[in-house]
């Protein structure tokens, strides 16, 4: 619950537009989508787990709805039925406050907040995860922040685990303790396994870089899923050190946090000044299709208020 | 947990002076000029770091699973180690109890979790200090808390039901200051591991 009255209001709506013009100069068109819809389309869109995070109330006749809790499900269904006859690629973007109930954390934004996001839809590859992450980067760039975009593919710790053969449990154990890095529990949980793979995340520190962090893994990471992962975030290195934005980029292997919903690249913005990240994304290929029409999908949220508020505190 | 702290970290070449530690300010900043300190109470140690106002912090396990902070813990410092358990006046309560366990604790949170996990039914009684009075006193059949070497429990006539966990001191650092400031992070991260195991 949060008022922005003048002078920050101002501020605030400046930094929506800049986000829209860079948008807008990409050939992304506005999207303005429902506040409240049926609770089921988030459930579907971001999962049991987050959707459960939305405010929920009844219908009159019982159904279960929700604010909002993110946008991309709707953004994802719209694309699936009623735009499913358009030709691809579809590029959105929307300025849309969005609404979870808070978790324990501390530093969690508050119950509302504003995303500025976009969605690119129905194509694949290098040249769509590249064309967000300069997107994200302009951003960022125009509005003077001192940023830091990381990237993962989340093929690496996927094709991994499958090889260790873990149970849900402990799939989600390791993955905890590598979002967490913890180096000597990590260690002692991979003892009573056999095969050196995972030993790669083992090493917080080596998992974290430019583009030696790959070669780093590449040592000890052998399974074709990775491997490929691997390769194509190699690859998409490779294009963000041609456009020389390697210095504003990271490698984070060891970001992991959002598995369930991510297919292949995932990123996480930072920014001086803000205590946690400002901004995330990743490509869904998996979205989509639980609409009815499978296709590729990739593109990221910025949190207006948390960049509001780092912008702010420089005027004062 | 802060004495554990300072010697590890004078080991591994960061000092306080000792001016500055007998002074009673709660900022402070080392010899070298490098690192600046601040000295909070355990519980408020995750609210600072996870906000990004201390890049790092040193606090227990128990602390840490109590807030449910979302920091990184990149090291186990291994000071300050104790268990947290629960204890009552008779080892056998657990099964003795008929109806609600009534529970006295300053870890509410690990205390219904540690519970609910197994599906027992608890009424968790949130006290902030001398939980091992309220066994004795009547206000609850048993207590969840922090045991170093079991002499106040032993001396208030409880013994030990079962171990919840073992805490140690950590090292946890923001997840923004680990991205933005990975070189200082890194070289902490590093000097600490190097003291650790040198003591090993």
């Amino acid at each position: 619950m949060r008022y922005y009255i003048g002078a920050e209001a101002r501020l605030r709506r400046t930094v929506e537009d800049v986000a829209m013009s860079v948008f807008e100069s990409w050939n992304y068109e506005e999207v303005i989508t429902p506040s409240v819809d049926y609770y089921a389309l988030f459930e579907q869109g971001m999962g049991p787990r987050e959707a459960q995070r939305g405010f929920r109330f009844t219908d009159n006749d019982g159904r279960l709805l929700a604010l909002r809790p993110d946008v991309t499900s709707s953004v994802a269904r719209m694309a699936a039925t009623l735009l499913s006859e358009r030709p691809r690629p579809l590029r959105f973007c929307y300025a849309a406050s969005v609404f979870r109930q808070q978790t324990q954390s501390h530093a969690e934004w508050r119950r509302e907040n504003t995303q500025l996001g976009c969605e690119l839809i129905g194509i694949d590859g290098k040249a769509a995860d590249l064309e967000v992450l300069r997107l994200a980067a302009e951003i960022l760039s125009r509005l003077d922040l001192d940023y830091c975009i990381t990237i993962n593919n989340v093929e690496i710790f996927n094709g991994v685990a499958a090889n260790l053969n873990l149970h849900l449990s402990e799939r989600e154990q390791l993955r905890r303790l590598i979002d967490t890095r913890e180096a000597a529990e990590l260690q002692r949980f991979l003892q009573s396994y056999d095969g050196n793979e995972a030993r790669a995340f083992s090493q917080p520190t080596k998992l974290t870089g430019k583009r030696e962090v790959i070669s780093t893994a590449r040592d000890l990471i052998t399974n074709p899923r990775a491997v490929a992962a691997l390769d194509s975030l190699e690859e998409l290195w490779t294009e963000i050190e041609s456009l020389g934005l390697a210095d504003t980029f990271e490698i984070d292997l060891s970001d992991v946090s959002s598995l369930d919903y991510y297919t292949g690249l995932s990123l996480k913005v930072f920014v001086h000044g803000a205590g946690s990240s400002v901004g995330r994304g990743g490509r869904y290929d998996d979205l989509t299709g639980s609409f009815g029409r499978a296709e590729p999908a990739v593109g990221f949220v910025l949190n207006l208020d948390a960049l509001t508020e780092v912008l702010g505190r420089r005027l004062i | 947990m802060q004495d554990g702290a300072l010697s590890l970290l004078s080991s591994a070449g960061i000092r306080l002076s000792e001016e500055a530690l007998n002074s009673r300010r709660l900022a402070l900043t080392d010899e070298s000029g490098e690192y600046q300190f601040i000295f909070v109470k355990p519980a408020d140690v995750p609210v600072y770091v996870e906000h990004g106002i201390a890049d790092c912090g040193v606090v227990g396990r128990d602390v840490l699973m109590e807030s449910e902070a979302d920091l990184l813990l990149p090291l186990d410092l291994r000071i300050a180690r104790c268990r947290l358990v629960v204890a009552a006046a008779d080892a056998d309560a657990m099964a003795k109890v008929q109806g609600m366990i009534r529970v006295a604790t300053k870890y509410s949170q690990i205390a219904r979790a540690h519970f609910g996990a197994r599906g027992i039914p608890v009424e968790i009684i949130q006290l902030s200090g001398s939980v091992e009075l309220a066994p004795a006193l009547g206000l609850a059949d048993m207590i969840v808390d922090l045991v170093e070497t079991g002499t106040t429990l032993r001396e208030n006539g409880l013994t030990v039901v079962e171990v919840i966990t073992e805490s140690t001191g950590r090292l946890v650092v923001n997840r923004a200051s680990y991205q933005l400031k990975a070189e200082e992070v890194n070289r902490l991260v590093q000097a600490l591991d190097r003291a650790l195991n040198g003591v090993q």
